[in-house]
């Protein structure tokens, strides 16, 4: 359960303070596959960096499993984004010279997994993603825009996070990749047990999910 | 694979770009150990130069040198209190005669030539010449034969301390016990082949007879060869001057309290001796080099700070540049540290291998620069001969200037903690760029 409570992010000093999160308050059920939507500057990614624990509100509170996280320590967050946050960003964000399995396998070296089944899990997600074995040892510059997202998208599966955000992870992808990953996500919600929230512009993809919120100006107006 | 082998990993990104700054960062290590190794070399020019000298000092009497100038000749009980002064180990006294052919019958091995005239007839004349003069009425120069140099001594541990001379040695029969007042001797070299002596031949001086006991050598020293040496206690004697000593060697226990034994000593024989000792000469023959020390010390911490420059800027360019990468990695769940330890890592990747470029420009360049260096320093040390050899035993400014670079394993280990150390100085501004950057700024830049 994801329950948020009165979120509040403000920038700026008080004589030009924007808040790009506003008052903002809702729940989210475990395993649920729910969409955020808004114009640009409505404060999604704002939004999505509070959950992630990227940022810290200004005020509120965002309660995960039972835990406030607005009130962690930075320790304790670096612990809650390697075990229970999974990211999907738009430009895949891979890094750059690690393969497509190193690059899955890395999240897991930080949750100080072995390297044995850092390797066995990794394998499993990317086939269970759709990468070929063939395509394991290659390189993000060497795999499609399509075959990438994949790839971060098991990387974001690795340590069974209970919350995956992806930021418009459709965004750079056509309309064909882009319903694949689509598919995948929602896919993935169910056999993985966890809770998926995508930002998102693509009004129809934000249709076939469980749950959508629309956010206009840092507030949630639906 | 894990944060360190991904810092290794990462130092091989882009070709080129690696290849450019282990060149850069390469030759200004290079140059740091180029600068490492030669002062070590001069160092160990001048400790070198020091040990040769020896740890010791010279009591002659007050206006007397060998057998020119004048004045009284110093007594043994005179030289008794130096041996309580602190850091004297020893006194060598020493006391020089010239036999003529009125009281051996050795022949000098030492031909007159036109010095030796020269130096004769002077000396006759400043006895007033003719019936007057020092050899009589009927000195011809052009007959003169040089005297035999007798050397008396009290103590024959070093033949070089005594002799004045470079590398001496007995090539054949055994030392004569300086101690007693037997009528033994050694024979330089010269001198036992020009009179056919060798061990146990027999000579005569002073209306007594000498036994050879011993034959020395010092290789190319012509005067050191054609003299004799015996007890002092024999030469005071014959030579009728009981308890008399025209100079003294003092040892000291370390080149450190030269200077001050050396006023000691003055200070307790007062007006009637010179004290002089091999720290002067020393000093301003070593000074060129020492400055040749001195700049390579600063030129090779110049060289550190640049390649710390060097690698701080470099590492502070990649950390900007991957800023987005930086902050998915802390989005996935590293800690600054994790981070900082992979950037560090990369550093000190970057560091060894132009480290390894360095070694090989300080192997080639070594030599040759640190030869540049010493010869292109204004060195003041004697050329050799006269006081200068006998101070510094032939240790002359071309043998001081003969300064050989090699590469030991202390410079190695010293080249291996200043790579490490610039990687370190080089990475902490990227470190604390790293720890400033947060991932929800990578997620605002999407």
């Amino acid at each position: 359960m994801l329950e948020v409570k009165n979120l509040v992010r403000t920038f700026g000093s008080d004589g030009s303070k924007v808040s790009a999160v506003n008052d903002i308050s809702f729940k989210v059920e475990d395993n649920a596959f729910v969409s955020i939507i808004g114009k640009s500057g409505s404060g999604k990614s704002t939004l999505l960096s509070l959950l992630g624990a990227l940022d810290k509100p200004t005020s509120g509170s965002i309660v995960v499993d039972g835990t406030d996280i607005a009130q962690l320590k930075d320790h304790s967050l670096i612990k809650y984004r390697c075990n229970k946050i999974g990211f999907v960003f738009q430009s895949y964000n891979l890094i750059p010279n690690l393969t497509a399995l190193e690059n899955v396998m890395l999240p897991m070296e930080f949750a100080k997994s072995s390297r044995f089944n850092r390797k066995k899990r990794a394998t499993e997600l990317l086939k269970e993603v759709g990468i070929t074995e063939d395509k394991l040892p290659r390189k993000p510059g060497k795999l499609s825009g399509g075959e990438q997202q994949r790839v971060a998208i098991a990387r974001a599966l690795a340590n069974s996070p209970k919350l995956i955000l992806a930021d418009e992870p459709t965004g750079n992808l056509d309309s064909e990749n882009g319903k694949m990953i689509f598919d995948l996500l929602h896919k993935l919600s169910k056999t993985e047990n966890t809770t998926i929230i995508v930002v998102t512009h693509d009004l129809t993809i934000a249709g076939k999910t469980d749950r959508s919120f629309k956010l206009s100006d840092g507030k949630l107006i639906k | 694979m894990n944060f360190f082998t991904r810092g290794i990993r990462n130092t091989f990104r882009n070709g080129i770009r690696t290849f450019s700054i282990i060149f850069i960062l390469g030759l200004s290590i290079g140059l740091c150990i180029i600068m490492l190794i030669a002062r070590d070399a001069v160092n160990k020019k001048i400790v070198e130069a020091k040990s040769s000298v020896g740890n010791s000092i010279t009591v002659r009497p007050a206006g007397i040198n060998g057998f020119e100038g004048g004045g009284s000749l110093l007594t043994t009980s005179q030289l008794a209190p130096i041996s309580s002064i602190p850091h004297v180990t020893g006194v060598t006294e020493i006391l020089t005669d010239r036999l003529s052919s009125s009281n051996t019958n050795l022949v000098s091995s030492i031909t007159a030539g036109s010095f030796g005239r020269r130096q004769a007839n002077i000396s006759n004349q400043s006895f007033g010449g003719g019936s007057q003069g020092r050899f009589g009425g009927s000195f011809d120069p052009s007959t003169f034969t040089p005297p035999v140099t007798i050397t008396g001594v009290n103590k024959l541990n070093d033949l070089d301390t005594v002799l004045g001379a470079t590398s001496a040695t007995l090539t054949s029969g055994k030392l004569i016990d300086a101690n007693s007042s037997t009528y033994t001797a050694l024979v330089g070299s010269d001198l036992a082949t020009k009179n056919n002596l060798k061990v146990g031949s027999t000579f005569n001086a002073y209306s007594q007879t000498f036994t050879v006991v011993g034959i020395f050598n010092s290789p190319n020293n012509q005067f050191v060869n054609s003299g004799l040496i015996a007890p002092i206690t024999t030469v005071q004697n014959l030579s009728t001057q009981t308890d008399q000593v025209s100079n003294a060697i003092v040892g000291v226990d370390s080149i450190d309290n030269l200077d001050s034994t050396t006023n000691a000593i003055s200070q307790k024989l007062g007006s009637a001796a010179d004290v002089v000792n091999s720290q002067t000469q020393l000093t301003n023959a070593i000074s060129p080099l020492k400055s040749v020390s001195s700049l390579s010390l600063i030129c090779s911490i110049g060289a550190a700070i640049a390649s710390s420059f060097i690698i701080l800027l470099i590492m502070v360019m990649i950390v900007r540049e991957r800023r987005r990468e930086i902050g998915v990695y802390k989005a996935i769940g590293a800690s600054n540290i994790t981070v900082m330890a992979q950037f560090a890592s990369e550093a000190v990747t970057f560091t060894l291998l132009a480290s390894l470029v360095g070694l090989i420009i300080g192997v080639l360049g070594s030599n040759p620069i640190t030869t540049l260096l010493v010869s292109n320093s204004n060195s003041t040390a004697p050329a050799g001969g006269g006081f200068g050899r006998r101070v510094f035993g032939g240790f002359g400014a071309n043998n001081l200037r003969q300064v050989h670079a090699a590469v030991g394993w202390n410079i190695l280990i010293y080249g291996l903690l200043v790579s490490v150390l610039i990687a370190l100085v080089g990475s902490l501004l990227s470190s604390f760029m790293i720890a400033k950057i947060r991932p929800a700024e990578v997620m605002r830049a999407e």
